[in-house]
């Protein structure tokens, strides 16, 4: 129960830092932050199935993290100069991800309460 | 339970760094959204203040027009105006010399020895050459232009001939003396420009020398004004297309 709340404290701590910290993305990098951020959102969602499930690996996690965030930020940047929609596969691939993530997390919580 | 602590830690600082990413980016976007508008606003203001110049241009050329219209109906006037524009008319198509200050570009063919297997023609001046610069010079302004004292019109040619060049069917060869009337400075600069025609011969070895000169002078065009099938429109025929 407690990582609920730790979770829950932490997004609204850097939220409310976010919002605070006078920084603005340039509007060129703003598309790749777009996807960075759902890679990281992915992350995070495999992070906490994998915790529920018992299966929790921190270096796992912490370099899918790292690694899933950049490498995600870097295909949307090729993509644009390469002049394919690559960040569309990206898109795609982790939202598909979250899904199935959140739907594993759901049932797990039925299942335990 | 010691892995349960740690990576309890682990999502934490994950989970905070992902809410940092979230909120840039929502302001990112935000901002964005409102960027959007002002350059909008801008292009429009731009275009009102084009627009409103170009009205106040055209209403002092119906003053201007008024006027000229005005000096029509009184014949002294009308005679002075005549000669005016006869005058200007006559610098445009080089029928009387001009002076003034401008620059002199002088072209001679390159010294240096050919190499093994060089075409000899890249190091002459050639025809093209002499046009490309004419037509620099008007672009920086020039108001009159003579090449070895031939006037530059709207009629003359600069052409291949053999060995020679023809301008107004006259026949020049190096050196070449490339008048042109002028602001000397702006001249000047136009030829220096980077990139620039001038730089291209000089970088091929033509010799190539630039003078700003304070007075020079440049003659009428030697060429003929005949026109065999070109007929004037008459103005109000012009007005009805």
């Amino acid at each position: 129960m407690i990582v609920w709340l730790l979770i829950f404290f932490c997004l609204l701590l850097g939220i409310l830092v976010g919002l605070n910290i006078p920084v603005l993305l340039p509007i060129v990098y703003a598309q790749y932050m777009s996807i960075a951020v759902l890679a990281a959102l992915d992350s995070v969602f495999g992070g906490i199935r994998a915790y529920l499930e018992g299966s929790f690996d921190n270096t796992i996690f912490i370099s899918g993290f790292i690694a899933n965030t950049f490498l995600a930020a870097a295909l949307a940047y090729m993509g644009d100069r390469l002049g394919v929609e690559l960040y569309l596969a990206a898109v795609i691939v982790f939202g598909v991800r979250i899904f199935q993530n959140l739907g594993i997390i759901r049932r797990y919580l039925l299942k335990k309460y | 339970m010691m892995q349960n602590k740690s990576s309890q830690i682990s999502l934490a600082i994950v989970c905070l760094v992902l809410g940092v990413m979230l909120a840039i980016q929502f302001k990112t976007t935000e901002s964005i959204g409102e960027e959007f508008l002002p350059p909008r606003v801008e292009d429009l203001t731009q275009k009102l203040i084009k627009i409103t110049e170009e009205r106040d241009a055209l209403s002092e050329e119906v003053l201007a027009l008024r006027e000229k219209l005005e000096n029509v109906r009184q014949n002294d006037q009308a005679m002075a105006d005549l000669q005016d524009e006869l005058q200007k008319v006559s610098m445009a198509a080089g029928t009387i010399a001009v002076e003034g200050p401008g620059i002199v570009i002088t072209l001679n063919d390159s010294t240096r020895s050919l190499k093994a297997g060089e075409n000899p023609n890249a190091l002459l001046v050639h025809d093209q050459d002499l046009l490309m610069l004419v037509n620099e010079l008007r672009a920086s302004g020039a108001e009159a232009i003579s090449v070895n004292d031939e006037r530059i019109t709207a009629m003359s040619e600069i052409r291949c001939a053999g060995t020679m060049i023809l301008v107004n069917w006259t026949k020049i060869g190096p050196p070449f003396v490339i008048k042109a009337i002028g602001d000397p400075v702006m001249l000047e600069s136009g030829m220096l420009i980077k990139g620039g025609y001038l730089e291209t011969l000089k970088f091929l070895g033509i010799q190539a020398n630039i003078q700003k000169v304070d007075k020079l002078k440049i003659p009428a065009s030697s060429r003929p004004m005949n026109f065999e099938f070109a007929n004037p429109v008459k103005f109000t025929e012009e007005a009805k297309q």
